[in-house]
């Protein structure tokens, strides 16, 4: 034990003399096992641990997948006579329930907040066994059909809109004119499935009857809504594909008959898909879990190469010390103690670093990428980060002091001490130190321009045209907060009302009585009546401010009036995608299409396309701005508008609420929001892409740098008694700089090439990323990353020389340092 | 009298580390002329690495004066003393210190290419080969210095030590590394030069090899001593 602190003291001592190799090590291995053990902490958490509820393996969702004539998917989404058919059936589960995602105002609450809702039927939170802080969950009493008021709150719901009150439970709270009884709140611990977007919280449980699906769309089994779930424990004994082959016909035959209506749906079925719980909220993220374990696994690689050649020149730098211990009786086992004594010490402070970082990337990951991976929540510090952070500190403290004792040729050591400086006995001979700049300025530069490439196109995507304008506009959604709604003649005066106030109000420039571009389109189902094909194009109702508020420009043909939307017309405005797709020339004016209904649509006009980021086509992965959209007027009852505001003026959501309720006190604001955040929202994954990316490649260059100037910088402290005898023999301190210059270039052109050679492998394995590189845009790219590489080459060349080059001869002639 | 080819007036050299102050020469008063073969002999420890090194401008005195053919080099920046340690001095180090990457006589040519005006090829050529004949290894030119024994390598330093024509040859213990016969073998080539002209200025521990000089210094504690001069003794 004395001994161990003794060699600890002395390990510290000898580091101590050298802060920058310490903080070099300590930096790279903490940022990148930081990264490591976030990377491993998450996959854990995703691939491993077991959700918090009872029984999960036999917890599983039941998706409803509508399919074309050809066996096509053409939606996966329930209809709601389908729920509660399959709901009613109790087949193949044993206990099951129905959940339906919505939004609602608190109209009780003094600010009037918009809360996520989920309308449940009792078995939900039976299933899951869900913690409680207070009261109760739904019980039979909130059965389906019930009807029954009442509601449950979030933990945090609790807390920050009722300040955690003690009689939260007398309390009555009031949504879209219903009161309900609050009659339980979740506990803090209580983690709810993220059965529809990741990262979504449901604020407010209110019982099944209370959803908010319209009376039409209640019978409807040609609506869909990804909206609807169900979920259940299947029933003992019960396999998924077991559960898959007893559904289906009962689903599919229900919903035949349902359509059997509608020509559209001729052909089309249903069938049930049953997965698992955990399979379903994991989803993609499994994936994107473990190539971010694979990119960081990646990086370790790279820090850990540049280590290990620290680390070697740190061992040929202490050569002579330790050919003195080894005179002195030091065996093999006492170097390599003292070696270990070393690293040890550095990948311990290293790892705490990793620990502080891992804790920040945790917050990180839970503040920005919870919308993308799923119970982020859970993350945090625990026996498994704990357990990985010894096992690295361990293993790679062992590798680097194994590696370092690895190079010390014992039997050398000892001439080492007698002849002051024949060469070095510690040398790797100058091939491999050449394959070794080599390896490592290829590598560095495939990565710095793989980096320079991912970072433009995340940038790129920020900054593409969208093709319409978000300037001062913000979108209004109504909320009617009574049960008995009114019909569409009761709602036109009062909308009109509403809508000269609006427009009265100073700040206002101009208003739409239509939703945003960015949310609001459906996917409709239309028919050209020409030939009878069908399509599948977003659809949205608008007025006949929509386009020119916007400043989306029409190509061909005539605007909605406002007596158009009077009248209800059959008109229908297109845009260039979908006029392509209905005829190749695109020259669709007059052409009729038919929504299912008696009267068809007669197209009127073309406008150009717009470029909703992340928008693809219905059936299609591919991004692209050829997007095919559909327009046609709408009512004027609609409760959703575009206010665009004068430049630099803006409008309050309590000036809003006063408005609403001066005309008509049901009314009040559901959600009032900036155009441009809707848009930042939604480009929200790609600004992620491109932080991750940035903060990655500026890693990257940081570590390639590192990793250059350790080999370069080791090489030239290997040459020290070799430049120290040609400075004796007179050359002047150019001669050596271009030496070293001049033996460096070879192995970087080397280096270089090697990393073309990489290019073309990796151009044979994924043609596909790489053919869209391939043109003179890459240019700059190439010449900034050879400019890049060049530089630390030549920083490395000449930073680690000047320590020999700058004193007189005898210094780098002399064995003792 | 012959031309004087070095002179050093009270030269000292003090070495400052970790707050303490070794004075490793204290005015040391040399001069050599063409011709002379002059040893320096000491206990470990008196200084003789040290003055060696200054002679051979690897390092700059802490006072005093000192010039080569008349040519004050006292006070010269890093890359002067360069040039004056290409032109004038010639090294032979006690560990050879030959680089094992390139051939024998690139080991032997090295000095030249860093000649302010590079000679021409055939000059080169000439030069390394007279200077390999010199020291008898002629036949080994194209061998890398690795593949030789310690004698030959030290016979090829002292060839590289001789191929820019220098004014004197500075020897540190040029035997220390090698056993008695190939130490007899380089001081027996080193006795041959200076017969032939050389100036020859050598640090050795062994009194035979330092009775082959003609003038004997003796340093002790950072001063010389004594100073016999055989000729005149004879
Ligand atoms: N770089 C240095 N820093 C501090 N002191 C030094 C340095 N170089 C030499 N000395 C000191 O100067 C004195 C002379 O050293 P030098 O190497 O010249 O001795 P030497 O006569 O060559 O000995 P040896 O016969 O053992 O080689 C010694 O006391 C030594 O400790
Ligand atoms: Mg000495």
């Amino acid at each position: 034990m004395r001994k161990l602190i003794l060699r600890q003291k002395q390990a510290w001592a000898s580091l101590k003399k050298k802060p920058g190799f310490m903080l070099t090590v300590i930096l790279t291995m903490g940022i990148t096992l930081g990264a490591l053990l976030c990377a491993i902490t998450l996959n854990y958490l995703l691939l491993v641990e077991p959700m918090p509820y009872p029984e999960q393996e036999r917890l599983f969702v039941a998706e409803h997948r509508l399919s074309g004539a050809e066996k096509e998917t053409k939606g996966v989404a329930f209809t709601y006579p389908g729920l509660v058919h399959l709901y009613k059936s109790k087949e193949a589960f044993e206990r099951a329930s129905m959940l339906i995602y919505g939004g609602d105002v608190i109209i009780s609450h003094s600010s009037q907040p918009l809360v996520n809702t989920a309308y449940v039927t009792p078995e939900f939170h039976q299933i899951l066994s869900s913690p409680l802080a207070l009261g109760r969950m739904f019980e039979d009493s909130e059965a389906i059909d019930t009807n029954n008021p009442v509601a449950m709150l979030s933990y945090d719901t609790w807390q920050q809109e009722y300040n955690g009150s003690a009689d939260i439970l007398e309390q009555k709270i009031n949504l879209s004119g219903v009161s309900y009884r609050v009659v339980g709140v979740l506990a803090k611990n209580f983690v709810e499935p993220e059965l529809g977007a990741i990262g979504r919280k449901t604020q407010v449980w209110i019982p099944f009857d209370y959803n908010q699906t319209g009376e039409g769309a209640r019978q409807s089994f040609g609506n869909i809504s990804g909206a609807l779930n169900f979920m259940g424990h299947l029933k003992h004994g019960v396999s998924s594909s077991q559960a898959v082959q007893l559904l289906t016909p009962l689903v599919n035959d229900r919903w035949i008959e349902g359509v059997a209506e509608i020509d559209f749906f001729k052909g089309w079925s249903i069938d049930i898909r049953v997965r698992s719980v955990k399979e379903v909220i994991l989803g993609e993220s499994e994936s994107i879990a473990v190539m971010l374990l694979a990119g960081v696994l990646g990086l370790v690689l790279i820090a850990c190469a540049n280590i290990s050649n620290l680390f070697m020149s740190r061992t040929a730098e202490k050569q002579r010390q330790m050919a003195i211990q080894a005179a002195i009786g030091a065996t093999k086992n006492h170097l390599f103690k003292a070696m270990f004594a070393e690293t040890g010490l550095l990948m311990f402070m290293s790892i705490i670093v990793a620990l502080i970082l891992s804790q920040i990337g945790f917050y990180i990951m839970q503040q920005y990428l919870g919308a993308i991976l799923p119970r982020v929540n859970e993350l945090g510090l625990n026996a498994i980060t704990f357990g990985a952070a010894v096992l690295v500190t361990v293993v790679f403290a062992m590798f680097f002091a194994k590696l370092s004792t690895r190079m010390i040729n014992y039997r050398v050591l000892n001439t080492t001490l007698q002849s002051s400086g024949k060469g070095s006995g510690l040398q790797v001979s100058k091939k491999t130190r050449k394959i070794l700049i080599a390896s490592q300025v290829a590598l560095a530069t495939v990565l710095v321009f793989a980096n320079f490439s991912l970072l433009k196109d995340a940038v790129k995507t920020i900054n593409a045209p969208i093709g319409f304008s978000t300037e001062n506009i913000s979108t209004l959604i109504l909320n009617f907060s009574s049960t008995n709604f009114p019909t569409q003649e009761e709602a036109i005066p009062i909308m009109n009302e509403i809508m000269e106030k609006l427009e009265a109000l100073p700040q206002v420039d101009s208003l739409s009585q239509s939703g945003s571009p960015l949310d609001g389109f459906n996917v409709r189902a239309l028919t050209n009546l020409a030939n009878n094909e069908r399509y599948t194009p977003f659809f949205k109702g608008i007025d006949h401010n929509y386009f020119d508020m916007i400043e989306q420009p029409m190509l061909q043909g005539d605007n909605f009036t406002l007596a158009d939307r009077k009248d209800g017309a059959n008109l229908m405005i297109v845009n260039q995608a979908f006029a392509k797709q209905l005829k190749a020339d695109g020259d669709v004016l007059g052409m009729q299409i038919s929504t299912g209904r008696p009267e068809p649509l007669k197209i009127v006009g073309i406008v150009k396309d717009i470029a909703i980021p992340g928008a693809t086509p219905i059936g299609s992965n591919v991004a692209s701005a050829g997007v095919p959209r559909a327009y046609v007027p709408n009512g004027l009852g609609g409760q959703t508008f575009m206010l665009k505001t004068k430049p630099g003026q803006t409008v309050s959501r309590e000036q809003l609420g006063a408005l609403l309720a001066e005309v008509d006190a049901r009314y009040s604001v559901f959600s009032f929001n900036a155009a441009s955040d809707i848009l930042t929202q939604s480009l929200f994954a790609e600004i992620t892409t491109a932080t991750t990316t940035a903060v990655l490649a500026s890693l990257v260059f940081l570590l390639a740098g590192i990793g250059l100037y350790g080999i370069l910088s080791y090489g030239t402290q290997l040459r020290r008694f070799e430049l120290g005898a040609r400075m004796a023999i007179g050359a002047t301190r150019k001669h050596l700089i271009s030496l070293i210059i001049g033996d460096n270039t070879k192995a970087v052109l080397a280096g270089f090439a090697g990393s073309i050679v990489l290019f073309a492998l990796a151009y044979i394995g994924l043609s596909d990323y790489i053919q869209p590189l391939l043109s003179w845009q890459v240019l700059p790219m190439i010449v900034a990353t050879l400019i890049l590489i060049i530089l630390v080459t030549l920083f490395a060349c000449y930073w680690p020389l000047r320590q020999y080059i700058n004193q007189p001869a005898i210094y780098s002639l002399r064995a003792n340092d | 009298m012959t031309e004087i080819k070095i002179e050093m007036k009270s030269i000292s050299k003090v070495f400052e580390t970790d707050d303490v102050e070794t004075h490793a020469l204290k005015d040391v008063d040399i001069v050599i002329r063409a011709g002379e073969y002059v040893s320096i002999a000491g206990p470990s420890g008196c200084g003789k690495s040290t003055l060696l090194s200054l002679l051979g401008l690897l390092d700059m005195a802490s006072s005093g004066t000192y010039s080569i053919e008349g040519l004050d080099v006292s006070d010269l920046s890093l890359d002067e003393a360069a040039a004056i340690r290409n032109e004038k001095i010639g090294f032979v180090f006690q560990s050879f210190n030959l680089i094992d990457e390139i051939s024998v006589f690139d080991n032997v040519a090295l000095p030249l290419s860093y000649k302010k005006d590079l000679p021409t090829d055939e000059f080169i050529k000439e030069r390394v080969e007279t200077c390999l004949k010199m020291v008898e290894m002629s036949h080994r030119a194209d061998h890398k210095p690795n593949q030789l024994s310690g004698g030959q390598q030290q016979r090829i330093a002292i060839a590289r030590a001789l191929v820019a024509d220098p004014a004197i040859l500075l020897v540190d213990e040029p035997t220390g590394n090698l056993d008695s016969q190939s130490g007899d073998t380089v001081m027996a080539v080193l006795a041959e030069l200076n017969k032939n002209g050389t100036t020859i200025c050598m640090v050795t521990h062994d009194a035979r090899y330092a009775d082959m000089a003609n003038i004997q210094l003796k340093l002790l504690d950072g001063q010389i001593v004594k100073q016999e001069d055989l000729k005149v003794a004879v």
